[in-house]
């Protein structure tokens, strides 16, 4: 291929990934940018209570009592986790109406780990779809469409990531005679716009590809969990074939002990119940967290007897769980205090611009070539005017 | 380009030379990578390095945005 023809075709893909995913990645990073600070929206937006003002060092109560709790709150329905905060001494138990029905009727109650205070009795969580950010997830994540729109917007993710790929391809030949940063303002406005689109577009390059890359993964978090349940559960589960997901379980704390004592130097995360739908139908999946900064992103599964407490298997992570673990952080930026969340926001706005301006960029350009042809027919018809009235 | 000097050509300042076009991009490039690394594998003034590689991004985009023309 020339030189001209390859410019020609990265052109197109530029051109033709932009097109198709401009619009849903404008979603995506508008409902984004309060994504950001969920954390801060929440606490100001919930009606719930902050955890007390104890001396640091507090011992946390047992897992037992925080159950207990929940349970003596709604005696009808089963646990269908427990997930330690990492920021704040709180802890959520998740309640459901029968197990492993925690995407239908499940909801989570929130208590302070040390003192089992109830903070907040949440809303189930197919309620809480339509509170201000429920909205702004689903539009962010599946669009209400549940796992294909998960896929849909991943897919939509690809495309923005081709679509930076043959953005950097084309910014050579667009840049081979101007500084880096001309912002040529005195040209025509679509000139400046189109400067604008290179010099944001190739600053903010790194982050916007990362981001969406993570956010691509991200999306493809329920089938990777299928992936690895698939892998890792029929073996384990083979002696109990047939069997009801069992309801006189072995005590959380118990459970959680001896999944801690099984893997030193890590500490409790997430404890998903017997018939959670990312668990195990007979097993606790206990989920460790080391404790520098990156171990604190990356667990190590271990399988618990839901019954006796033993510990069954300590899980090895394969590739594609670390892959998304790490996906989280680098997605959400949530993971070098509020800097780094403020950070993010500018950088999506830039991105909102380099999007904006693109979708502007292709509409002026369609107006210049209408432009043209119009000029065009108008000198073809004022040419064969004087013929046809030679008098 | 066949008309400039060897000397000229050998410099990154001058258009048409890889680095004329890439030299900045890269260097952002490795900042960004440094600034969302950063973060993620340390604590404390590795957080601050972070903030201020991802903020310098943002500082190159206003400086050029809000005064073009002004270098």
């Amino acid at each position: 291929m020339t030189a001209a023809a390859k410019i020609k075709t990265w052109y197109l893909v530029h051109k033709w990934t932009s097109l198709i995913s401009t619009l849903f990645l404008l979603v995506i990073c508008v409902t984004g940018l309060p994504l950001v600070f969920h954390h801060e929206i929440e606490h100001l937006l919930g009606d719930g209570k902050e955890v007390a003002e104890l001396p640091a060092g507090t011992p946390y109560a047992s897992l037992d009592r925080m159950v207990a709790q929940a349970r003596s709150m709604y005696p009808d329905e089963v646990v269908d986790y427990v997930y330690l905060d990492d920021e704040e001494p709180q802890v959520y138990v998740g309640m459901a109406a029968k197990p492993g029905d925690g995407t239908n009727t499940g909801h989570a109650v929130r208590m302070d780990a040390r003192t089992v205070e109830v903070l907040e009795d949440g809303p189930t969580y197919s309620s809480d779809r339509f509170s201000f950010m429920g909205i702004m997830l689903a539009l962010h994540t599946d669009l209400y469409a549940g796992l294909a729109g998960e896929l849909f917007l991943g897919l939509m993710g690809l495309l923005f990531v081709i679509a930076i790929v043959s953005g950097v391809v084309l910014y050579g030949p667009f840049m081979k005679k101007l500084e880096f940063g001309t912002v040529r303002a005195e040209r025509s406005r679509r000139i400046k716009w189109l400067d604008l689109h290179n010099l944001l577009g190739i600053v903010t390059l790194v982050w916007a590809f990362v981001v969406g890359v993570t956010g691509v993964v991200n999306e493809l978090s329920t089938p990777l969990f299928r992936l690895w349940q698939a892998n890792e559960l029929p073996a384990l589960l083979e002696p109990y074939r047939d069997r009801p997901v069992p309801t006189v379980l072995a005590p959380a704390q118990q459970a959680a002990d001896a999944a801690v004592a099984a893997v030193p130097g890590r500490e409790l995360s997430y404890m998903a119940y017997p018939g959670n739908a990312y668990g195990s139908p007979h097993h606790f999946v206990v989920w460790l967290r080391g404790d520098t900064p990156l171990t604190s992103q990356l667990h190590t599964p271990v399988l618990v007897d839901g019954v006796t407490g033993q510990v069954a298997k300590v899980s090895e992570m394969p590739w594609y769980l670390t892959a998304l673990e790490l996906s989280r952080p680098l997605h959400f930026g949530d993971y070098a205090g509020m800097p780094l969340k403020i950070l993010w926001a500018l950088l999506d706005l830039a991105t909102i611009v380099v999007l904006g301006s693109g979708l502007y960029l292709w509409v002026a350009r369609r107006r210049a070539n209408d432009a043209r042809i119009a000029e065009l027919v108008r000198r073809h018809q004022a040419a064969a005017q004087p013929q046809r009235n030679p008098a | 380009m066949s008309t400039r000097s060897e000397s000229q050509a050998r410099s990154a300042g001058t258009p048409g030379r890889f680095l004329f076009v890439w030299g900045m991009p890269l260097v952002l490039a490795a900042l960004s990578v440094f600034g969302l690394l950063a973060a993620l594998l340390g604590t404390g003034v590795w957080h601050w390095a972070s903030w201020l590689s991802l903020g310098w991004l943002l500082v190159v985009i206003a400086r050029y945005w809000l005064r073009p023309g002004g270098r």
